[in-house]
């Protein structure tokens, strides 16, 4: 092994440790604190003031709230950390840090009070080469160009400035957020990346029109450093410079490893962020669609940095979703789904309200799983910085908040306008901004969440110092006592800015300050791993982040009980590698460019389990049905569920025939793998206003041949009981050719599974027909199904004498397995909003003994269920599929989720309320506009969103109307392995990146042929209510089984599956001596992979 | 600012020591007084047309079906006995009670507090009608119980009639959903508000039996080829709009009613709240019984006849909108012609066809012209207390004219949807004039 390509070999090793150690259990945390400094004590004692006056207010300038920013730096070398604010409307400020928390304000001597213009974003960076920081500060707002022209003091050495944006080329008067300094050409010298928004609103209409061409003053900049001289190279490098652009922050890092530094841009409001993928010629290309499935929408800070410790880093942006309910109460309205699709089809991303992680899977793949980590809803949310707080190896996560009025309080929408016609009445003049300054102010407390390893962070914010509540804006950390860990500075809105020493007493760390090559001399750009027993850790090198701030260009790593470094390998950002080995700790390194190591980076491609090839030529027609415009209050619409997938040698001739279901509006087909090639496969027929709920292939009248069964399931338009609900069975003449039996049963229920068992014990193949919905009349479930074959393929409806109880629940999934050892099989059911059910089978009738095979509590959104001997001891264990950790919907044994329905109020409808936790303590899920747009009754009971907003389940309806009400609940919505113990089975968790998507489709495979069994798991729902959004954080996972039992994950760039889609169906099927997957997407082609 | 000036002299001088005599009483101002504080309410819940139509249709059939065991004799034929309301039963109730006045007004307020989901707002116009009653001895005192249970019989009796209109069903209804093609009818900009009740047709009426009778003439199909009927009017709205005098201004404006207008400033959104086109035509029902000095009952008798033809032309109007599910102006100037184009006004949300001003306005125009004959003039102060003037008119059917075009001004409709609205409201009120052998 040559040396060269160590970094390539070290990278390997990271991504296949890391999906391993990122699920592994981490030690006891440390628990962090912080304590907020006295800024008597300190010195500090700067305010960013907000003046509402006729001449400055919201109305005028709609980013009046946003706050300010905070800069952190050594700016006289002389070991500690100065901190420099920005004013909105005050002058800025310059604190040098005289050691021991104490600080000097020298703004006036330095001069760098600014100007008396609106006052933004600041960023320390060494512009021009001369080893000291120099400090480049935004302005916006309404005044003229003059006073918007942005600032850049040059650092003359003992804290005198001298200001020279003009002589630079970047005393730019765009309407600026910050400007971020990186070497995107890498050429040694640092260019600049100017974020911009814009201060006008902009109409819809506009929108089209405000995506073109280039703003003078809203669009985003890019200006390269040609020695000394910036150029705007905005155009020619392919940056995006609408008028659309509400730039709110702008980070850059390498996002997809190729050397290259690559930038994120969010965007407020419609514009979606954008994620610029450095090119390496100069010019970037926004592939933020294809990064990302779905984004956060009010984009706001952002950060970027490795979470799990895999060497590879996670994007974070910032939104405005509330925590507790009462706030999420009074921000939604009535969901859209009309405006929703004309965004999408406007060109506009999947965008929703809700601060989003995008975990890296590598090679450009993320998933976004922001809720399930914890991080989603931290209200209105300006900056977001990862650091480790505690000195334990993890980041941590520090989210400063609040605005200053409660626009987006749905009340002051709907009645504040009331103001203007009230003042007629009383023939007072009414006054616009008196209305606007008159509204509601609600400070939140920040937010801090320490990393727990597993992509899940614990919200500490009360516990760790940040409980007080307020309106805090730009935000940086750095150690600014040199204790060796960080501290934080945070610039709050009309309150006194905060300086939070970090308590933290144990943990190791090392600091690490770069000395870059030519004029980036602080390395911007660089990225460290450091590699300590089986720990990686990785950083970059760029102090622009959070929200209009930058933090302290001094790396900090904290290393837990790490006791030593074996190596840390420097990349530069000229791609050159320094690598240092058995680096000591618990003190600050300087290192200077001294490569040694030559920048070979190629990577050695990795070695992937699957194979990609060509797919039958199977395209359904996407269907635009909207089952929310027929029962509003359903969480996922029960319209889309196929394609559903089954396999068998029709004909005989050695080749596979693949079923592939139809959907209404698409007929299901059937398909011939022939020597790599896909052939339609004329024996069979299918109409298209079926929904096919589930196929099954099995000789059901004994000539050898299979015979295909077709449950029909769906919900679309159908009625009740409708004629396209109607079970079909196929029986096979001999040739392959499959003939309609016109004889077969009719009954007419939405087919969610079946099972082929034999139920009389005559020897026949007869069936169990579970079913799932009642279309319209969500969540009642119709009767189930025992359907006896006399063994000529006749089968009769029987179901009043095998099934005591046919109403079963909203069955997904079936399997037949001798539960009691009596050598006849038993019946094994699982469906939404229930518990596993066991039907045992009593002198010939299916009895229920559930609780006697299956523990308590496992009331879960079952959509699958999968039998297999995971564990080799010879009997069956179940995977079942759940909905997943990813979403706004949380369920425990202490707070389930509760769904009742019933007619509440008497009109012909059933009314389904789900009862959630949110916050603290559990509500009613829906919005009151949800709410009232069913019942009528409701209108007059909630009057406005305030009187709805602390309202309970037990506000809406009396307890008898409960108590009437049919009941489900969840208790889990975790996807589980239950391990068959011989008299009945344990739960086992899959592992937490299983939980990331709800789980439709399982196929159980010795994938890598280690003789233990692995897991094939695919998902996704991408059609959900809005609130929820798109849960589509899967590309179709692998997970490795061990004779531990315990799975490993694979990322998507190791196993090599990446699907787009809602994988709803997996089929394993072979040819000859190969083995080959296929996974059915919802209204989307299917996937074919060669297992190698 | 009249109105309020002479309303507030009048409540003084009626709750002054000096109790005036009964004659001296403005009825008809008193009436159209209480039905404004009805009005506020609902423009506070932002009511949809149809529905206001429906609140003004239950409250003034209150006060008016209280006035019955008066014995009172009206002007022109009872109404009532066209439609299913079968009212006989409060010709022998009310024994006992000598003033009707009092307890329609108060049944007017029950009827209010239940039929709107603010309703509860009016408890305080209950009370203060109350106070004003014993004030001014309109009975005695100890006959109070005698007199709100009287409005309570009634307003439960209107209250059961309206619990099987169909509205309490609609919920249960399923929920637009936009076509596939061109022509018809998205949600527009700026709120893409959902359409304001598509399944309104399956309402109750009071007068008409079969809609499809009143169904409009067909609109003209959707074809941009230039020189068809539909790009000629789709040019019109356009050119049009672009050419607005001042006085085409002020009369979109002044017809604008809107009940909800949706203002943007950033994250900020506020909405701006007018009365409704019905609410409109019950201002001026109001300002003509004042100044034809109308009694009480004939006062009431009005008012519930051009609220119950409000709701009919609501129903029918609003059958036509979701039959045809016509694409707005905006949508098709802004996709087809002038991406930044946009309408004087607001577009309100539901589909275009036919104009909802132009039939309910013809409607009420052809009923009040029934009743207080042709070129009555009047001064429209209804829109005073949402910015806008006051407005004189020679005639009902001059203002119904000038609210049907003013669509056109607007920017909202294109003229079939007016000419057309018009004649499928003048039919309607035709019809529920010949129904009352008018």
């Amino acid at each position: 092994m040559s040396h060269f390509s160590i970094l390539s070999i070290f990278r390997m090793v990271c991504l296949v440790l890391a999906w391993g150690i990122a699920y592994s259990a981490y030690p006891q945390n440390q628990q962090s604190k912080f304590e907020k400094l006295n800024p008597k004590s300190s010195g500090i004692n700067f305010k960013n003031q907000l003046k509402e006056d006729r001449e400055n207010n919201i109305l005028r300038y709609e980013y009046f709230y946003n706050g300010g920013g905070v800069a952190v730096g050594d700016l006289n070398n002389d070991g500690l950390e100065d901190i420099f604010f920005t004013g909105n409307m005050v002058p800025n400020k310059l604190y040098k840090n005289l050691g021991k928390l104490k600080f000097e304000d020298i703004t006036k001597t330095a001069g760098v009070q600014g100007k008396s213009s609106w006052t933004t974003g600041v960023s320390l960076a060494d512009v021009n080469g001369d080893g000291l920081l120099d400090i480049y500060v935004c302005y916006s707002g309404k005044g003229p160009v003059e006073t918007r022209k942005n600032e850049l003091f040059i650092n003359l050495g003992n804290f005198k400035f001298e200001e020279k944006a003009s002589a630079y080329g970047l005393d730019d008067p765009s309407h600026s957020t910050q400007g971020l300094f990186f070497d995107f050409d890498r050429d040694g010298d640092l260019d600049l990346f100017l974020l911009n928004h814009n201060i006008q609103v902009i109409n819809e209409m506009e929108f089209d029109a405000a995506r073109t061409g280039k703003h003078p003053f809203a669009g985003d900049k890019l200006f390269r450093n040609d020695g000394g001289k910036f150029t705007d190279v905005t155009e020619q490098a392919g940056i995006k410079s609408f008028a659309l652009g509400f730039g709110l922050s702008v980070n850059s890092s390498d996002v997809n490893q190729d050397g290259w530094p690559d930038i994120l841009v969010t965007n407020d409001y419609i514009e979606q962020d954008y994620l610029y993928i450095n090119q390496g010629d100069g010019t970037f290309k926004d592939e933020l669609s294809s990064y990302f499935s779905h984004i956060s929408h009010f984009s706001m800070g952002a950060d970027i940095a490795d979470l799990n410790n895999d060497g590879l880093q996670e994007i974070f942006t910032l939104d405005m979703l509330p925590e507790d309910n009462e706030r999420q109460k009074l921000l939604y309205g009535p969901e859209n789904y009309e405006q929703y699709d004309l965004m999408i089809r406007r060109g506009f991303h999947h965008q929703l309200m809700r601060n989003m992680l995008h975990l890296n899977q590598g090679e450009g793949q993320f998933s976004e799983i922001g809720q399930m980590a914890g991080i989603s809803n931290t209200d209105w949310s300006w900056s977001a910085l990862f650091f480790d707080g505690n000195n334990d190896g993890k980041k941590d996560l520090f989210i400063t908040n609040g605005y200053y009025r409660d626009y987006t309080n749905r009340d002051f929408l709907k009645y504040k306008g009331d103001y203007y016609f009230k003042q007629a009445i009383v023939r007072e003049k009414a006054d616009t901004l008196h209305l606007v300054t008159s509204m509601t102010s609600t400070p939140v407390h920040n937010y801090y969440f320490q990393n727990q390893g597993n992509l899940s962070f614990q919200n500490l914010s009360n516990s760790a110092g940040f409980e007080e509540k307020n309106f805090s804006s730009g935000a940086a950390y750095a150690d600014l006592d040199n204790d060796g860990d960080l501290d934080l500075v945070v610039n709050n809105l009309n309150q006194t800015a905060d300086i939070f020493e970090n308590q933290n007493s144990t943990g190791n760390w090392i600091k690490i300050r770069l000395k870059g090559p030519m004029n980036n001399t602080f390395g911007v750009g660089t990225s460290i791993l450091a590699y300590a027993e089986d720990e990686i850790y990785f950083l970059e090198q760029q102090p622009v982040r959070g929200f209009q701030s930058s933090v302290s260009p001094v790396l900090h790593l904290g290393l837990g009980e790490i006791k030593k470094l074996d190596s840390l390998i420097i990349t530069w950002p000229d791609q050159q590698i320094q690598t240092i080995f058995q680096t000591p700790i618990n003190q600050t390194l300087d290192l200077s460019y001294n490569p040694n190591y030559s920048n070979k980076t190629q990577q050695n491609p990795q070695q992937q389990f699957l194979k990609s090839i060509p797919a039958p030529d199977f395209n359904p027609s996407s269907s635009t049905v909207n089952d929310f415009k027929r029962q509003p209050l359903m969480v996922t619409m029960p319209s889309h569920l196929g394609p559903v997938l089954a396999s068998s040698d029709l004909n005989k001739d050695g080749f596979p025939e693949i079923f592939i279901g139809g959907n209404k509006g698409t007929p299901a087909r059937i398909y011939t793998f022939k020597e790599d090639v896909w052939e339609v496969y004329r024996g069979f027929r299918s109409a298209s206003e079926f929904s096919d709920g589930v196929a099954i292939f099995q000789d059901f009248n004994g000539d050898g041949f299979s015979d295909l069964f077709l449950g029909s399931g769906g919900y679309h338009d159908y009625l009740s009981e409708d004629e396209s609900l109607r079970d079909r069975l196929f029986l096979n003449d001999g040739s392959g050719v499959l003939v309609p039996q016109s004889n077969f049963p009719k009954y007419l229920i939405s087919t969610g599974t079946a099972t082929v068992m034999d139920l009389n014990q005559d020897g026949f193949p007869d069936l169990f027909v579970g079913g799932k919905i009642i279309p319209g009349k969500y969540p009642e479930s119709p009767s189930s199904k025992t359907l006896i074959n006399d063994g000529k393929g006749n089968f009769s409806d029987q179901s009043s004498e095998f099934l005591p109880n046919a109403k079963l629940g909203m069955l997904t999934g079936s399997a037949a397995q001798d539960l009691n050892g009596d050598g006849v099989e038993d019946l094994i059911l699982v469906g939404e909003w229930m518990s596993p059910k066991a039907l045992i089978w009593e002198n010939g009738k299916l009895v229920e003994r559930s609780q006697d095979y299956f523990p308590s509590n496992l009331s879960g959104w079952w959509n699958t269920l999968k039998q297999a001997d995971l564990d080799g001891d010879g009997d069956l264990d179940l995977i079942l599929g759940n909905f997943g950790l990813n979403s706004q919907l949380k369920a425990s044994d202490q707070y389930p989720l509760n769904l009742y329905a019933n007619d509440f109020d008497q009109n012909g409808s059933i009314d389904p309320i789900i009862e959630c936790y949110l916050g603290d303590g559990m509500y009613p899920f829906a919005s009151r506009d949800e709410l009232l747009d069913q019942m009528v009754s409701m209108r007059s009971k909630f009057t406005d969103y305030a009187s709805y907003s602390k309202a309970k389940i037990s506000d809406l309806f009396s307890p008898d109307e409960l108590k009437k009400a049919q009941k489900l609940s969840i208790h889990t919505l975790e996807s589980i392995v239950l391990v068959n113990n011989g008299k009945g089975f344990t739960p086992k968790s899959l592992p937490r990146i299983a939980q990331s998507f709800p789980v439709y489709a399982i196929s159980v495979l010795d994938i890598n042929q280690d003789g233990i069994m692995d897991l094939i798991l695919g998902g996704n729902q991408s059609l959900a209510r809005i609130k929820i959004g798109r849960m589509d954080a899967s590309q179709g996972l692998v997970l490795l089984g061990s004779e531990t039992g315990e799975f490993t994950p694979l990322s998507s760039s190791q196993s090599g599956i990446e699907i787009k889609g809602d994988i709803k169906s997996i089929l394993e099927f072979r040819q000859d001596d190969k083995t080959f997957l296929i996974f059915g997407i919802n209204q989307k082609p299917t996937a074919v992979y060669q297992v190698k | 600012m009249k109105k309020i000036t002479l309303s507030l002299l009048l409540i003084l001088g009626l709750t002054g020591s000096i109790i005036a005599q009964k004659k001296a009483l403005d009825w008809p101002k008193i009436y159209a007084d209480q039905l404004f504080k009805i009005t506020e309410v609902m423009v506070t819940d932002v009511a949809s047309p149809p529905v206001a139509a429906r609140i003004y249709a239950y409250t003034t059939l209150a006060s008016y079906l209280a006035i019955q065991p008066s014995g009172t004799r009206f002007t022109k034929p009872d109404f009532l006995s066209a439609t299913p309301i079968q009212a006989d039963k409060f010709q022998a109730s009310g024994s006992g009670v000598t003033n009707f006045e009092f307890p329609a007004i108060y049944a007017m307020l029950l009827v209010g507090e239940k039929v709107i989901p603010s309703g509860y707002l009016l408890k305080k116009a209950q009370e203060d009608w109350i106070s004003w009653g014993l004030k001014n001895k309109i009975f005695q005192k100890k006959d109070l119980a005698l007199y709100l249970t009287f409005a309570q019989d009634v307003a439960d009796f209107v209250l059961e009639y309206a619990k099987k209109d169909g509205y309490i069903q609609l919920t249960a209804l399923p929920r637009y959903s936009p076509k596939e093609g061109e022509g018809y009818w998205y949600p527009t900009p700026p709120a893409y508000m959902a359409p304001v009740e598509p399944e309104w047709r399956t309402m109750k009426t009071f007068f008409l039996r079969n809609l499809t009778d009143f169904d409009p003439k067909p609109m003209a199909p959707f074809d941009l080829d230039k020189g068809s009927s539909f790009q000629i009017q789709l040019e019109e709205v356009y050119t049009v709009t672009q050419n607005l005098t001042e006085e085409q201004k002020l009369i979109a404006n002044f017809w604008d009613c809107n009940p909800f207008k949706v203002e943007f400033s950033g994250h900020m959104a506020i909405g701006v709240k007018k009365i409704s086109p019905g609410g409109h035509w019950i201002g001026i029902t109001g300002i003509a019984a004042q100044k034809a000095n109308l009694n009480f009952a004939e006062t009431a008798y009005i008012h519930a006849l051009v609220g119950l033809t409000l709701h009919d032309a609501f129903v029918s109007c609003w059958k036509a909108k979701y039959d045809t599910d016509r694409i707005r102006p905006e949508t098709a100037i802004n996709q087809k012609v002038d991406q930044s184009w946009r309408p004087l006004l607001q577009t309100p949300p539901f589909p275009e066809y036919t104009s909802g001003h132009s039939v309910i306005s013809t409607a009420s125009a052809v009923v009040l012209t029934a009743y207080f004959g042709d070129n009555f003039s009047f001064l429209d102060t209804s829109e005073l207390y949402f910015g806008l003037p006051e407005r004189p008119f020679d005639s009902f059917l001059q203002a119904s004219q000038e609210a049907a075009i003013s669509r056109l001004y607007g920017g909202i409709h294109y003229r079939d949807a007016i000419e057309n609205g018009v004649e499928q409201g003048d039919k309607i009120a035709r019809y529920i004039l010949q129904q009352t052998q008018f």
